[in-house]
């Protein structure tokens, strides 16, 4: 039982900041109906933003600010002004070309990293580096606690923006049906760049919690980016609280994999949850599905 | 109030007005009646800034707006109502009346419209934390042109309103217009249901093939035996 609520409790803190990067896949897709191949590596490249920053003298909280404030300008600043808005004026509003666009910015973004910075992995501050505490008989990690709290934390910051707030509704407005956005003057290419703005900073969270697991590696988003992927379909894509759901599922699912049954198949349980969930419920655990009329 | 003068426009290089000119007083409601692709909708989407527009002009209350975007329409005082359902689905009643004014500084000044409309449309005051898809088809429409009025508009522009509703709302609806015409508002109408619309009306406008045919007091056309037999007769299809 105690062994029992580690593994569930090291889970949800992983799977939270699965979560994190699942939940910007469906910001951006709801925002643009476009889906980012490159999101994993929108969590491995911000790490390199870090120890690039740690290398030329700052200290790591510094380092952290400046790699969100680099990552947010070239992963979403940029990202939609170079990429996804060329390819939107292409016609259908980008479709498959844009996608293919993200695969490619992602196979970019890999190879630069590997270029430049080698094709080791780097060892990575961790964020938090706390003891362990005992909770009736577990032995929990600290370190788990407070990853959990932050990107919950985040999500439910999150939430209340988007519901509480008039830029937020604005914003849900855009995602829900842009052309009813337009007519009452809502600047919907701004809330679209928003979306993009804050789709690079959960990315950039993800990043600094997951690196000190994984370590810095221009690999890195390969694995990630079809974790968030799936998540996100598991949840049901096109909402927040799904795209959580997804995340902490295959957190939980993978960590009792690996304790309870064996560690060698720990990679094939979120393909097979996302099998199931196409098969058995297509629109996903928490969605609802998208009515597309022509 | 507006005047349209020799407008050419359309989607991308796709030329769907050849040459509307009109002119609407202040006050005064007009219903544009015509076949099927004759440009109905398409004139509204080019006031309303939604329309690549190829040459003329667009004057409103003398000002040239022509090209504007929607968000310069609002600020002069335009309101859109598209066909179809207009709402966010995902957020309340009341979110959606507050984002008809998105647009304006004063945001206490949106809430107590807010109060004034729902005064207006009791319904909307009941169902105000309902979701906006959870209304029903009716309900959703008189969403649309109650947040159409929360910035107090001296022009609207209406698409079908009475795709959906039962006749009463219909009726409903068109007293609303008449109120709202008679407090001074301007109300620019595409409407399926030709004959009741111009019985309500003051003018009537005739397009077709992305011109205008006829402009007359909405009597006269409805009289026009010609009018009669063309467009408000038998078995017509008025969707554009």
């Amino acid at each position: 039982m105690e062994q029992f609520l580690q593994v569930l409790l090291s889970g949800l803190a992983t799977g939270s900041i699965y979560a994190l990067a699942a939940i910007g896949f469906t910001l951006v897709w709801q925002a643009a109906q476009t889906v980012n191949f490159a999101q994993g590596e929108f969590v491995m490249l911000p790490a390199f933003f870090v120890l690039i920053a740690m290398n030329s003298g700052l200290p790591l909280p510094l380092a952290l600010i400046v790699a969100l404030a680099v990552s947010v300008f070239v992963l979403g600043f940029l990202f939609k002004k170079a990429i996804v808005e060329p390819m939107q004026k292409h016609g259908n509003g980008g479709g498959l070309s844009l996608i293919i666009a993200t695969m490619a910015l992602a196979i970019f973004l890999k190879e630069s990293v590997k270029e430049f910075y080698g094709a080791e992995a780097q060892p990575y501050p961790p964020l938090i580096s706390g003891g362990t505490w005992n909770i009736g008989g577990a032995i929990v990690s600290v370190t788990d606690i407070a990853h959990l709290a932050i990107s919950l934390g985040v999500v439910v910051g999150l939430t209340l923006f988007l519901n509480r707030t008039r830029t937020g509704r604005a914003m849900q407005a855009t995602a829900q049906n842009p052309a009813v956005a337009e007519i009452l003057g809502v600047d919907t290419n701004r809330m679209v760049l928003y979306t993009f703005l804050i789709n690079a900073a959960l990315a950039s969270l993800a990043s600094f919690l997951i690196t000190p697991v994984y370590l810095a590696k221009f690999s890195n988003g390969e694995y990630l980016g079809l974790i968030a992927f799936i998540a996100a379909i598991v949840g049901g894509f096109n909402q927040i609280r799904g795209a959580l759901a997804g995340g902490l599922l295959i957190g939980v699912l993978d960590n009792i994999t690996a304790t309870y049954i064996t560690a060698e198949y720990r990679a094939a349980i979120p393909l097979v949850l996302l099998i199931g969930i196409i098969l058995f419920r297509p629109q996903g655990l928490l969605g609802t599905s998208e009515g597309r009329t022509v | 109030m507006l005047e349209l003068k020799d407008l050419y426009g359309g989607y991308g290089k796709i030329t769907i007005l050849n040459g509307v000119s009109f002119k609407i007083p202040k006050a005064t409601i007009t219903t544009v009646i015509g076949p099927n692709g004759a440009g109905k909708s398409t004139v509204f989407k080019a006031i309303f800034g939604l329309l690549n527009i190829h040459s003329g002009q667009i004057l409103l209350e003398g000002r040239d707006v022509t090209g504007q975007k929607p968000r310069d329409m609002i600020g002069h005082g335009v309101t859109y109502v598209p066909q179809g359902r207009n709402v966010v689905p995902q957020l309340s009643v009341y979110h959606n009346l507050e984002l008809g004014g998105i647009t304006a500084d004063d945001q206490d000044r949106v809430k107590q419209r807010i109060e004034v409309v729902m005064d207006q449309f009791p319904m909307l005051r009941q169902f105000r934390d309902r979701k906006a898809i959870e209304l029903s088809g009716g309900q959703q429409k008189q969403l649309e042109v109650a947040r159409a009025l929360l910035l107090d508009p001296k022009l609207i522009l209406i698409d079908e309103p009475s795709i959906g509703l039962s006749p009463n709302l219909v009726q409903e609806v068109f007293r609303t217009l008449q109120r709202l015409r008679d407090e001074g508002v301007t109300i620019l109408m595409v409407e399926q249901n030709a004959k009741a619309a111009l019985a309500m009306s003051d003018f009537g406008l005739v397009l077709e093939l992305g011109q205008t045919r006829m402009h007359d007091r909405a009597d006269t056309l409805l009289n026009d035996p010609k009018v009669g037999q063309l467009f408000l007769g038998g078995h017509m299809e008025e969707t554009d």
